[in-house]
């Protein structure tokens, strides 16, 4: 049933479509990176494009607009994230707003670390962990999965106790990752690890597969052991930043803000189209960055290289991996 | 032209209502103390920057979400990060700690209250851990410093979403949570939260929680504290160019001075010309 390699090792590279394949309708999935950095497109959008349905979705602990893509796309159900949106770009996310507003979303209302307590839980095999953030708030009347408790300290202060909370699939953007599963992030890993240990099922997109000697090199760097599916997606974030390697495409992501914004009030012909356009059209990862452009992309990888001390790429690809380039 | 002469120039234009607010917190933090910066803060990005670059070099700051330790003091500033993912953020950071690891930073030094009632005891630690500031926004807010980030509405039934709690609910242990808000007006300075993201001073007493909770609200007219009783909210401070009709006229409990009311000093040229040096793309003054 395994894809191995001469030497017997199991061999896990697969393209976005098999993974996205795999992820049935009414499944849980867990995504990765934060905000404006180091989310996995390529599945993401192959998830948009097969129409997955009534997903629950996991994250991140400030989710960003590829959580509202698959909102606004109708593929979600419930929501375990405490926020959706972009910060300066939009505060909120739109299409989480219109759904969040009409009714067609359930939200498993949380906090940061009250859906880490839940992903720790379910890390740890345990059933619940106390937490006391949230006590005092609406999160536990909107929340009925969440207890109060009395601690059993007897000093009489109030606890959650946060159910496990798990998922059949995890999603990640790394830097480099090699044919064996073995991921590194090449700048900030957010909540990436915790999120991968609560997945039944890991598949990560690298920016590069590199061979298994480059990540022995500094096996002190792998951030995600023996993931099930490794994609190799070059510039895989796009339009996010991914740390280590190119920044985010501002002028696509305010096209997205103002897509999804329209949609909100009540022009659904224009979020049609930006699907049609982006998601639709492209019949995969190569061909959507054809569309995006060879000029943009070379413009967003000098963007992080440029970070004001002139600290050059190559001296960036060395912090993070020596095989990088 | 060189960036510092743009910026001595500029700062003869009058201060932004984000730069007052951004000076004002920033005069609030002290030399070595602690801080987190969290998501959309341009305000407190831009004030813990103008701290740790002026009076507070030993300022420890944590940027947002992606959990880099950074001090700026001698790096080149290109700005102020537009989110806290930022990836220029890297150039001024010397530590990491991944998101999820950020809570186990929530513990002072004492692992009780002494720390928020004696933190001069602490005085020669130079650890970090998360306890002195942090900077909430919100939807709406009310006079006993309640603040909503969840909606408007009743139960699940949301006339306007917002955008989530995000972490402001998990902070327990802070002594000193300044509420800030984008617009002051009777919609959003309410008797009663239509949810709560995270309780005013005396629920964070009455909880049993160990730090001391939301200690100012400060908008672009002026500034509450919670001296009122019961600790409730009290009109601490006007920003140059607004009354105190004015703000009474645009709240939505009674408006009454504090014991230390004052009105509040306007940025300096020397405050408003180094902050204009760190924001260098203007975003508080857009």
């Amino acid at each position: 049933m395994w894809k191995t390699d001469e030497s017997g090792r199991r061999v896990v590279l697969a393209s976005a479509a098999e993974v996205a394949g795999r992820v049935e309708d009414g499944m849980t999935i867990v995504l990765g990176g934060f905000i404006t950095a180091n989310h996995p497109m390529p599945i993401v959008r192959e998830l948009v494009r097969r129409r997955v349905r009534d997903l629950t979705v996991i994250g991140a602990a400030t989710a960003g607009l590829d959580v509202d893509l698959l909102i606004g796309a109708g593929c979600v159900r419930k929501l375990i994230a405490p926020y959706v949106g972009a910060e300066l770009y939009t505060p909120i996310g739109h299409c989480f707003r219109r759904a969040a507003e009409r009714g067609e979303l359930e939200i498993w209302e949380s906090s940061e670390y009250i859906m880490y307590a839940g992903l720790q839980a379910r890390a740890m095999g345990q059933d619940f962990v106390a937490w006391q953030g949230g006590i005092g708030t609406s999160i536990p009347e909107l929340n009925p999965d969440l207890k109060v408790f009395e601690s059993p300290l007897g000093d009489g202060k109030e606890y959650i106790a946060v159910p496990a909370i798990g998922a059949d699939w995890g999603f990640f953007h790394v830097g480099v990752a090699d044919c064996y599963g073995n991921a590194q992030h090449l700048g900030a890993r957010f909540g990436d690890r915790l999120m991968a240990r609560a997945a039944d099922r890991v598949a990560v997109c690298a920016e590069k597969v590199v061979p298994n000697e480059v990540i022995r090199r500094d096996p002190m760097r792998t951030t995600i052991p023996y993931a099930d599916a490794v994609v190799e997606a070059p510039y895989g974030s796009h339009p996010y930043s991914s740390h280590g390697c190119y920044g985010e495409d501002a002028a696509h992501i305010r096209a997205y803000v103002a897509a999804s914004e329209a949609y909100r009030k009540g022009d659904e012909a224009a979020f049609e189209a930006y699907l049609a356009e982006w998601i639709d059209g492209p019949e995969d990862h190569a061909a959507y960055l054809d569309k995006v452009g060879t000029r943009t992309l070379l413009e967003l990888e000098r963007a992080y290289a440029g970070m004001t001390s002139g600290r050059p790429l190559r001296e960036v690809g060395a912090h993070g991996s020596g095989g990088m380039r | 032209m060189a960036p510092e002469a743009t910026a001595a120039g500029a700062a003869r234009e009058p201060a932004s209502w984000k730069e007052m607010m951004a000076v004002y917190f920033a005069r609030r933090l002290r030399d070595g103390e602690r801080i987190v910066s969290g998501n959309h803060t341009e305000i407190s990005y831009g004030a813990a920057m103008l701290a740790q670059l002026g009076h507070a070099p030993n300022l420890r700051i944590q940027f947002g979400g992606t959990g880099w330790l950074c001090n700026l003091v001698g790096r080149e500033v290109w700005g102020i990060p537009r989110t806290s993912t930022e990836y220029r953020i890297l150039d001024w950071a010397e530590a990491y700690v991944d998101h999820h690891e950020m809570f186990l930073f929530y513990g002072a030094a004492g692992g009780g209250r002494d720390y928020y009632e004696h933190p001069e005891r602490y005085a020669d630690s130079n650890r970090w851990f998360f306890a002195d500031h942090f900077f909430v926004g919100g939807l709406q807010v009310d006079y006993r410093g309640n603040v909503n980030l969840i909606g408007i509405g009743e139960g699940t039934d949301f006339t306007m979403r917002g955008p989530g709690t995000v972490g402001i609910n998990d902070i327990v242990s802070v002594r000193d949570v300044s509420i800030f808000m984008t617009a002051h007006d009777t919609k959003r300075f309410v008797e009663q939260v239509d949810y709560v993201s995270t309780m005013g001073p005396a629920g964070w007493r009455e909880k049993g929680f160990r730090g001391n909770g939301p200690q100012r609200i400060v908008s672009p007219r002026g500034v509450f504290d919670f001296t009122g009783p019961g600790m409730t909210a009290r009109l601490r401070g006007v920003f140059p160019g607004h009354t105190e009709q004015e703000i009474a006229e645009h709240t939505g409990f009674p408006v009454e001075r504090s014991g230390q009311f004052a009105e509040i000093a306007p940025p300096t040229a020397g405050e408003l010309t180094r902050l204009r040096s760190i924001d260098r793309e203007g975003v508080l003054r857009a």
